[in-house]
């Protein structure tokens, strides 16, 4: 299929950027100092370790996320190499999607690769036990939906916009989407109509980033007092959110895309 | 069935800051290339020639007009599975090698494994890359990047081949290299559109033109019909006692040059001709050559360009 | 067919875009569902991942104000969804924390030192029940606004009505009466605090200043009840103390409450301070706050019954 071959020449590409390794090694190095960090809380280092794992993970990954995903379009533009591949039997969609694809196959790895890494910073630290480890999987999902969403977001501003420009919006647009409820909840406070159906209006169309973080330590490790279980339908539902999000924002991208002159 | 049929294509840029104004780069150009032709697409820098072939390709969105390429509009994305290009100053993708980089783009034709690799070996062999097979293209040279889009350009056996100035930048070796291409490709019966401003190489290799400006066509035709107006008249280029028959030889024709132990006479017409070599051979001077002054498509390239600027000039 | 127009866009052409418009309106379902889902979660939502205010502080790299008007939101949020704090272990377990760091991020916020105090103070289940807090965070505030004269008029209200200590009150209202900017009401309420102490005269006073006084529209509201609910105290002790006169004089409980004007021992029988009319039963002789009306009761925390009785007893003359 050619959105395959386009999405492997894009792992490719990806995996030879320097930034991509510079990246997943600070977020290795933040797991690692967790441990260290862990010390200085009483008793909760586990619960320092995962949160804070998890969130590097989060971090770091968008940070790629971004970096790299706001030039998959660009660099082709900028380079003009677009034009031998879209003179090639390939449709404008499917260059898009293929370069989603193989951005979000080198976010799996990346993710695995940080996975990995707190495995073992846990297992260093010989604090969990086995379930932990299997509860971890789907934070690191979540977190990888938030990804596929925010690659998503990079791509659209890629197909038209410079790269300084789409970084800016897209980790604008992603840190505000952990404050989606705290602006439902202005809304509601204020005692205006018009303000409150507009925080109303941003609170769906923003996207919604703090889904995704709904899972932390209190659900990976089982310690009295703040154990939360991990609900499947809501895991389920969130998946839905993100598949339709990143859907629409594919669909914006292919059609500016398939709108553009190369000149 | 013509293989390429272009018709009334028009493509407006806007231009400025708030994209206001139109700017008119290609007017309702008609055209039609045929089977087997090797087309060339002449004219100056800004004529519109690289606008009409990335309308050819899709890349660009005519504001009016169409294009068929094969019977089918250029917006269709089988047909490019027939088809080749080779973009002006072309980019390809710097971290992959040569062999990584048409592989690539040959798989995107569903050409699979083995006969991959092996129709990329002989492409590279046949475009003098085989060395560099395992070379980041971010090391190739121009030249080479060069013939590695022609590579990449006839990679799946096309039936037309479209080329945007496709010696640009070379050194006479590459252009050399890339006409022989061009040669053995229409000798298999493709069609070959290019567009250039390298004339000379045009008039070797083209057996129609297109003389585009400023985003009109100003003249299409086989070449020799173009030009065969403007024979104008001969050279002559003698030896011998030179310095003594300038002063006779001059009377006789329009025009006269020493130089060093050579006299380059022009005339108008044959009888001209007649009396200079008889005169000339009377008085011991040898023929070196008589050659008729055919104008080039250069100068009549000149003229016409320059004739319309005078004309929008004078407006 | 020669010149079909190539078109700009249209990619896909109406399916697709019906199917994006579908996808649009799918995703405020999907929303929705989530937080259904994640309602639960958020109850016990670990708000105080630092619960250091100094920590906070360095990590909001600057941005303190916004921060700080952040977790002034949530401490509002989580003072006032009442089911899901009913659902917490401790019900405003955090509370303090919040307003803790809300108010080093952003020191001027008056109103967090202020709100919060109250929020703090009110018993369970309407506050977090720990006036102690309220004192420590009024203290904080007063620190860094020592003329700010509501945060003293607040912190004498802890001590007076929530901690009955009614000297420690009047204190605090007689050195903010002594500043400059303090309204001249502080030194009466001072007087009336270290004097009169347990007079329902200055509860009533305390809360009908913070009635006026307040900008929170939750905070006067709050007053408003209390106050009242001290008008209906009144004036069931009232009815009470003469139904009492009644049946001493008559020997039976008064058929209804009209016939005490017909005694003379009254002149009206009042109605709650919302209209509606005091529920009497004749067979018992108890009065109470009918069950229609819309007076939101709270219980005075104390017993100023007695003295109230005592003043009647002392105005009481019978005819």
């Amino acid at each position: 299929m050619r959105i395959l071959t386009i999405a492997r020449n894009t792992y490719r590409e990806n995996i030879r950027d320097k930034i991509l390794y510079n990246l997943i090694l600070f977020g290795l190095l933040m797991t690692l100092s967790s441990v260290a960090l862990g010390q200085l809380t009483l008793g909760h280092e586990d619960k320092v370790i995962v949160d804070l794992g998890l969130a590097s993970m989060s971090v770091f990954g968008t940070l790629i996320a971004v970096f790299i995903g706001i030039s998959l379009v660009y660099k082709e533009l900028e380079k003009r190499t677009v034009y031998a591949l879209l003179s090639k039997p390939v449709h404008r969609r499917e260059f898009i999607l293929g370069k989603y694809l193989g951005l979000l196959f080198t976010l799996l790895i990346n993710v695995m690769i940080m996975t990995a890494g707190l495995w073992l910073t846990l297992l260093f630290h010989r604090g969990v036990g086995f379930d932990s480890y299997l509860r971890l999987l789907p934070a690191v999902y979540l977190i990888y939906l938030s990804l596929a969403l925010t690659t998503a977001l990079a791509l659209v501003f890629s197909t038209f916009s410079t790269p300084a420009l789409s970084a800016l919006f897209t980790l604008f647009l992603w840190i505000i989407g952990h404050f989606n409820t705290d602006l439902l909840e202005f809304g509601k406070l204020t005692n205006s109509t018009p303000i409150r159906w507009v925080t109303t209006a941003l609170y769906y169309a923003l996207p919604n980033i703090s889904n995704f973080t709904s899972l932390d330590s209190r659900s990976v490790i089982p310690h009295a007092g703040y154990y939360q279980p991990i609900d499947p339908r809501a895991v389920g539902w969130i998946s839905v959110y993100a598949l339709l999000y990143a859907g629409v924002l594919l669909a914006i991208a292919i059609t500016i895309f398939s709108r553009r002159d190369f000149k | 069935m013509s293989v390429i049929e272009i018709e009334d294509l028009t493509k407006d840029f806007r231009v400025g800051f708030w994209r206001k104004r139109p700017v008119r780069a290609l007017d309702q150009l008609s055209l039609s290339v045929e089977r087997g032709e090797v087309f060339g697409f002449v004219g100056p820098n800004g004529a519109g020639k690289t606008t009409t072939l990335k309308l050819l390709m899709h890349l660009l969105h005519p504001t009016s007009g169409s294009a068929r390429i094969l019977g089918e509009p250029v917006d269709s994305v089988s047909v490019r599975s027939r088809i080749g290009y080779l973009p002006e100053n072309p980019y390809f993708y710097d971290h992959l090698t040569a062999e990584e980089f048409l592989s690539y783009l040959g798989s995107l034709f569903g050409i699979r494994q083995p006969a991959l690799r092996r129709k990329v070996s002989a492409l590279l062999e046949r475009v003098g890359l085989a060395e560099s097979h395992n070379l980041q293209l971010r090391k190739f040279s121009k030249g080479m990047v060069q013939r590695i889009g022609v590579a990449q350009a006839i990679i799946n056996d096309p039936e037309v081949v479209f080329l945007d100035e496709p010696m640009s930048g070379l050194d006479p070796l590459g252009r050399r290299e890339v006409r022989d291409v061009i040669v053995s490709l229409k000798a298999r019966g493709v069609t070959v559109f290019f567009s250039s401003h390298i004339l000379p190489d045009v008039e070797v290799l083209c057996d129609r033109v297109a003389i585009l400006n400023k985003g009109t066509l100003r003249e299409v035709g086989a070449l020799h019909e173009i030009l065969k107006v403007r024979i104008e008249g001969h050279e002559i280029i003698l030896v011998g006692p030179v310095l003594e028959m300038s002063d006779s030889l001059r009377p006789m024709c329009d025009e006269l040059r020493l130089m060093g132990d050579r006299l380059h006479l022009r005339v108008q017409t044959s009888s001209q001709v007649e009396k200079i070599l008889s005169y000339a051979v009377a008085h011991g001077a040898e023929l070196l050559s008589v050659n008729p002054i055919r104008a080039s498509l250069e100068d009549y390239f000149f003229s016409e360009v320059t004739h319309q600027s005078r004309l929008l000039v004078s407006d | 067919m020669i010149g079909r127009r190539s078109l700009p866009g249209h990619p896909f052409g109406w399916f697709f875009w019906a199917a994006v418009l579908a996808a649009v309106f799918l995703i405020k379902p999907a929303q929705d569902r989530i937080d259904t889902r994640l309602a639960p979660l958020s109850a016990g939502r670990d708000l105080l991942y630092f619960s250091s205010p100094v920590v906070v502080k360095k990590l909001a790299l600057g941005y303190d104000p916004l921060l700080a008007d952040i977790y002034w939101m949530r401490a509002i949020q989580y003072y006032g969804r009442r089911q899901e704090a009913a659902r917490r272990p401790v019900r405003y377990g955090n509370l303090a924390a919040l307003l803790d760091i809300t108010t080093t991020l952003d020191p001027d916020l008056i109103d967090a030192y202020r709100s919060g105090a109250s929020f703090l103070s009110e018993p369970d289940p309407i506050g977090a029940g720990q006036p102690h807090e309220a004192l420590k965070l009024l203290d904080k505030g007063i620190a860094l606004h020592p003329l700010e004269w509501r945060l003293a008029f607040d912190k004498g209200f802890v001590y007076f009505w929530f901690l009955r200590d009614y000297n420690k009150a009047g204190r605090v209202w007689l050195a903010a009466s002594r500043q400059t900017g303090t309204p001249p009401w502080m030194e009466g309420l001072a007087a009336m605090a270290l004097s009169k102490s347990g007079a329902v005269e200055s509860a009533k006073a305390l809360w009908q200043r913070q009635y006026q006084e307040s900008t929170r529209a939750d905070v006067r509201e709050n007053a408003r009840n209390h106050l009242l609910s001290i008008q209906v105290d009144e004036d069931l002790w009232a009815l009470e103390f003469f139904i009492e006169k009644y049946t001493e004089k008559r020997r039976v409980y008064p058929r209804r409450l009209q016939d005490l004007v017909q005694e003379g021992l009254v002149r009206y029988i009042p109605q709650d301070p919302l209209g509606a009319p005091y529920q009497y039963d004749p067979a018992t002789g108890a009065v109470g706050l009918s069950p229609a009306s819309k007076v939101r009761y709270l219980t005075l925390p104390y017993d100023y019954r007695k003295t109230y009785r005592e003043k009647l007893e002392q105005l009481y003359r019978p005819r």
